[in-house]
């Protein structure tokens, strides 16, 4: 067997993999991935200086960084040390952490959404703007209408329904050019993500500035209309309620993606769009319909975002829309995997705050350190989307003669296969 | 003497399957020697580790007597083995000597320019001495298909090759063509060349061959000589069983028109208008054919009345109904089934599994969708029911559709597609790349759908097909319907004819009575 052919059979392996197996080969990458960023940490911490007392010493070597340290804060920081004594689940840097979480699910399955349906989401950052924009100018000024007692009550619901309207609107612009006028959505969306930022940075610098602050923010939005910290301290800017919602939009966007007939279109136009012609699956309407629920989750991140953590809305919010591509990638797409996935991004995101307070070392390389651990776990899952593409079968595989022969499932006593 | 080729326990394996299982060929020099069995049996395979594309676990090569052992076709070629693939491999705006030479050019000027005069020369005394009519300047897009593969046959000469390997030659060609192209066998063996040739057509194996090799799930069933052997021995040494060869077809009684299609004009993906003014009408209880050489607009005329395909003008006609822009979920609502011609791409989604696939064109309607909710226990015992009534294997309707054979595939698509009650059946290709034993399970179908009162619009390159099925027959040529004939009555030469867009002398048109029938619409 050439190695040519090795490959592939590893591919269609891997494809054919088990959850069981899968959980497996995601904790073999992460091992690997810190392998990996241990040998990066060493190295760097050689290429610097530090006083004979800081540095850390292997097999009589020494080092500036201390891979375990560095990992140690990372991972259990993001915990707030598990292992230590006296730990509570409920403490402030587990708190950083869920919420970061909270917010990722929301990008995550906006993008995932999407992307079943064969669409390329860039724009969910674009979307979060304008989504947790509308929230906040929306709660407030109803916050002046709605008596104090029902602020919690209608408020908000009704920020999430902004975000969610305003997002959903500010997807289905992409959705509809590309239903329509073909304009590619990858395009598209980047360009809108632009747009969004720019008006968003005019309107809350000139119309809705608080006058009050410095920052180009708009009016706060009344304590009582945001998620309040139920379990976790004021301080970690979390509310188990909006980790409930977001855990309940995850089950309700597996529901709709693989138990509804509007799910099974999707799914049909995301695996092969000519098929899904062939079954009478409107093909503008589910791109049009999929872009607008994929902004809608991106509005609904914003507003949670604004409703939790700001209580307002500032310029230069954080990049979660991008962030959500990686979670979803990470998570196959799936609705269920993107709770783990936006956790593992969660942690490393906190982590990350954790390690820079307790080490020196540069910020830049707990960024490549976050990199290798995101890229090791997802390979994977790329290999695996290739190599189904590539199992027998297929009809788009073949590279001129070298293409699978004519002998695919010949262990059945149909004995035949796909045209020679 | 020593065999041309000898192949010697040849076994390949693939990620789960053995497909070729201690394979021993043994081809005599000069002859021409045709490996026959279905699609799935290991011919192409063997013959791509005979031309070095693949290496063999086990077994040996001897070519003339001595032992081989090809890593790559260029070794392969060196040793005189040429092979000339399905789907050909020629530069289509380059003429056919830059072709032929192509790679091998003969230089001047110390090797820094080409000899043109002398490649056009030397393609044309090659082409001469085989008695090939192609002219050495023209460009391959200016050329007949039958043409092109004579060039690649001239290609693999040119390369000096003594033993040429045809991967199913005659799937492309017009049956005039299959003719040269089997006159152009006996010029080649007359010049001591040796021919193997792939084909799943028993006709054409006895008709050409010398001996046959059949091939059955990767074994050698055993080597007969074409002269002695029956088509129903070799259908049996092919499928393993004894098989009907000939379908018996009760009378038709034709009802009301069901289907018809007025001077409808539609453009392929180029723009170019591929269907040119065609009409015709289907009517229940009866099997329309259309048949024609591939490419001759048959699947852009499927695609403008199942709805995947806009028409440029003209009008489709539903069960009496104009459905010219009725959307494809209204077409199948209105009782349209289609077995597309491309199982792979349009009629499964193959990381679905057979559950998901039984109701594909179905999502939206009772029982699989209840207020939008899927019924998995609905979709599951739909597929329990297509998988015993359609023999599909493995029987398990979680299995993806990918993991099936192209034959469960295509019996998942026509048992999907009959279990709709169709009122319309429109079949494209239905029995491609689909072994003998389901071929003759879809035919049956078909006649029990046409005797159930239902219209069926057929289509298919395979003339045995379409002249066994049909009640009437049209021939498309280059977009456009030649002539609409009774099957029972036409000769094969005649379709032929028709086929290659010539309309044979005398010919008896079924035009005029069905006129009558159908009320002017052909």
């Amino acid at each position: 067997m050439s190695a040519r052919e090795r490959f592939r059979a590893l591919l269609t392996r891997l494809a054919g993999a088990s959850a069981a197996e899968r959980v497996l080969i995601s904790g073999a990458s992460l091992g690997l991935a810190m392998l990996v960023g241990t040998v990066l940490i060493l190295l760097a911490g050689r290429t610097t200086t530090c006083t004979p007392a800081s540095a850390t010493y292997y097999l009589g070597v020494g080092f500036c960084y201390d891979p375990v340290v560095v990992y140690d804060r990372l991972f259990l920081g993001a915990l707030g040390d598990p292992l230590s004594a006296g730990w509570s689940p409920r403490n402030t840097q587990f708190g950083v952490t869920l919420r970061e979480t909270t917010v990722l699910i929301f990008t995550g399955l906006s993008v995932a959404v999407a992307f079943r349906a064969g669409i390329f989401n860039i724009g969910t950052q674009g979307q979060l703007v304008v989504g947790g924009l509308l929230t906040a100018l929306g709660v407030f000024a109803a916050s002046r209408v709605v008596p104090t007692s029902l602020e919690a009550v209608l408020l908000i619901p009704l920020g999430l329904v902004l975000g969610a309207l305003g997002g959903g609107i500010y997807g289905t612009i992409p959705g509809l050019l590309k239903a329509y006028a073909d304009a590619n959505e990858v395009i598209t969306t980047i360009m809108l993500n632009f747009v969004a930022t720019g008006v968003a940075l005019y309107l809350v610098s000139d119309v809705f500035k608080d006058p009050g602050s410095q920052a180009n923010q708009t009016r706060s939005i009344p304590e009582l209309a945001t998620f309040q910290p139920v379990v976790f301290d004021s301080a970690a800017d979390f509310s188990v309620v909006a980790l409930l919602l977001g855990l309940l939009t995850v089950l309700g966007c597996y529901v709709l993606i693989e138990r509804t007939a509007f799910g099974y279109d999707l799914r049909t136009s995301g695996l092969q769009p000519d098929a899904a012609e062939y079954g009478g699956v409107n093909a503008r309407r589910t791109i049009v319909t999929s872009m607008a629920l994929s902004g809608a989750l991106g509005g609904i991140a914003g507003a949670v975002y604004v409703l939790m953590v700001l209580g307002k809305f500032q310029t230069g919010l954080p990049a979660y829309g991008f962030d959500g591509i990686t979670v979803s990638i990470l998570a196959g797409n799936n609705p269920l995997g993107i709770a783990f996935a936006a956790l593992l991004f969660g942690i490393l995101k906190s982590g990350t705050i954790v390690v820079q307070f307790a080490t020196d070392i540069p910020p830049q390389l707990v960024g490549v350190l976050r990199g290798l651990i995101i890229l090791f776990v997802a390979m994977p899952e790329f290999f695996r989307l290739v190599g189904r593409r590539l199992s027998p079968g297929n009809p788009r595989e073949g590279v001129g003669a070298a293409r699978t022969p004519d002998v695919a499932g010949r262990e059945s006593a149909g004995g035949d296969s796909t045209d020679e | 003497m020593e065999p041309a080729v000898l192949l010697d326990g040849i076994t390949k394996r693939f990620p789960g399957v053995v497909a070729n299982d201690d394979v021993t060929l043994r081809v005599e020099p000069g002859s021409v020697h045709a490996l026959l069995g279905e699609n799935g049996a290991g011919k192409t395979t063997l013959m791509n580790v005979l031309y070095g594309l693949y290496r063999p676990e086990a077994g040996s090569i001897a070519i003339e007597g001595s032992p081989q052992r090809f890593d790559s076709p260029r070794e392969a070629i060196d040793a005189g083995v040429g092979m000339i693939h399905q789907h050909f491999m020629l530069v289509d705006p380059m003429t056919v000597t830059e072709n032929v030479t192509l790679g091998r050019e003969p230089r001047k000027w110390g090797g820094l320019a080409i000899d043109r005069a002398r490649a056009r020369r030397e393609v044309d005394r090659l082409a001469d001495s085989f008695g090939f009519d192609v002219d050495p300047t023209a460009r391959i897009e200016s050329l007949s298909v039958g043409a092109q593969q004579r060039v690649e046959i001239l290609k693999a000469l040119y390369r000096g090759a003594d033993i040429l390997i045809l991967d199913e030659p005659t799937a492309v060609l017009t049956p005039q063509e299959v003719d040269e192209l089997f006159a152009v066998f006996e010029e080649l063996t007359a010049d001591g060349k040796t021919i193997i040739f792939i084909s799943h057509k028993l006709g054409e194996a006895r008709r050409a061959a010398d001996e046959i090799t059949v091939l059955r799930a990767g074994e050698n069933v055993g080597t007969v000589s074409a002269g002695s052997t029956s088509r129903e021995r070799l259908a049996e040494m092919m499928v393993g069983r004894q098989v009907v060869l000939d379908v018996e077809k009760p009378q038709a009684t034709a009802g009301a028109p069901i289907l018809s299609v007025d001077s409808l004009v539609v453009a392929d993906d180029r723009g170019v208008p591929a269907v040119d003014g065609v009409g015709f009408g289907v009517r229940s209880g009866e099997v329309f054919g259309i048949a024609g050489v591939d490419g001759n607009g048959q699947s852009e005329l499927v695609e403008a009345i199942t709805g995947l395909r806009e028409v440029a003008s003209g009008e489709v006609t539903l069960g009496g109904q104009r459905a010219t822009s009725w959307s494809r979920a209204r077409r199948i609502q209105a009782g349209l089934a289609y077995i597309p011609e491309d199982r792979q791409i349009r009629g499964l989604v193959l990381d679905f599994d057979l559950a998901e696939n039984g109701i594909l064109g179905s999502q939206h309607r009772r029982p699989f969708a209840r207020l939008g909710r899927l019924d998995r226990g609905a979709a599951q015992r739909h597929a329990g029911q297509l998988i015993d009534r359609y023999d599909v294997r493995p029987a398990d309707a979680g299995a993806r559709a990918r993991a099936l054979s192209g034959g469960n595939q295509q019996k998942l698509i026509v048992g999907r597609e009959m279990a709709r009650e169709p009122r319309l059946l429109v079949a494209s290709h239905p029995t491609r790349g689909v072994d003998i034993g389901s071929v003759e399970f879809i035919h049956e179908r078909v006649l029990q759908l046409r005797s159930e009162g239902v219209g069926v619009l057929l289509v298919s390159s395979k003339l045995e097909e379409v002249l066994g099925l049909s009640d009437r027959l049209a021939v498309m040529h280059d977009g456009q319907l030649m002539a609409v004939v009774d099957p029972a009555s036409i000769t094969e030469r005649e379709v032929g004819l028709l086929m290659g867009g010539e309309i044979p002398p005398d010919l008896e048109l079924a035009a005029s009575r069905l006129s009558d029938a159908v009320g002017g619409v052909v």
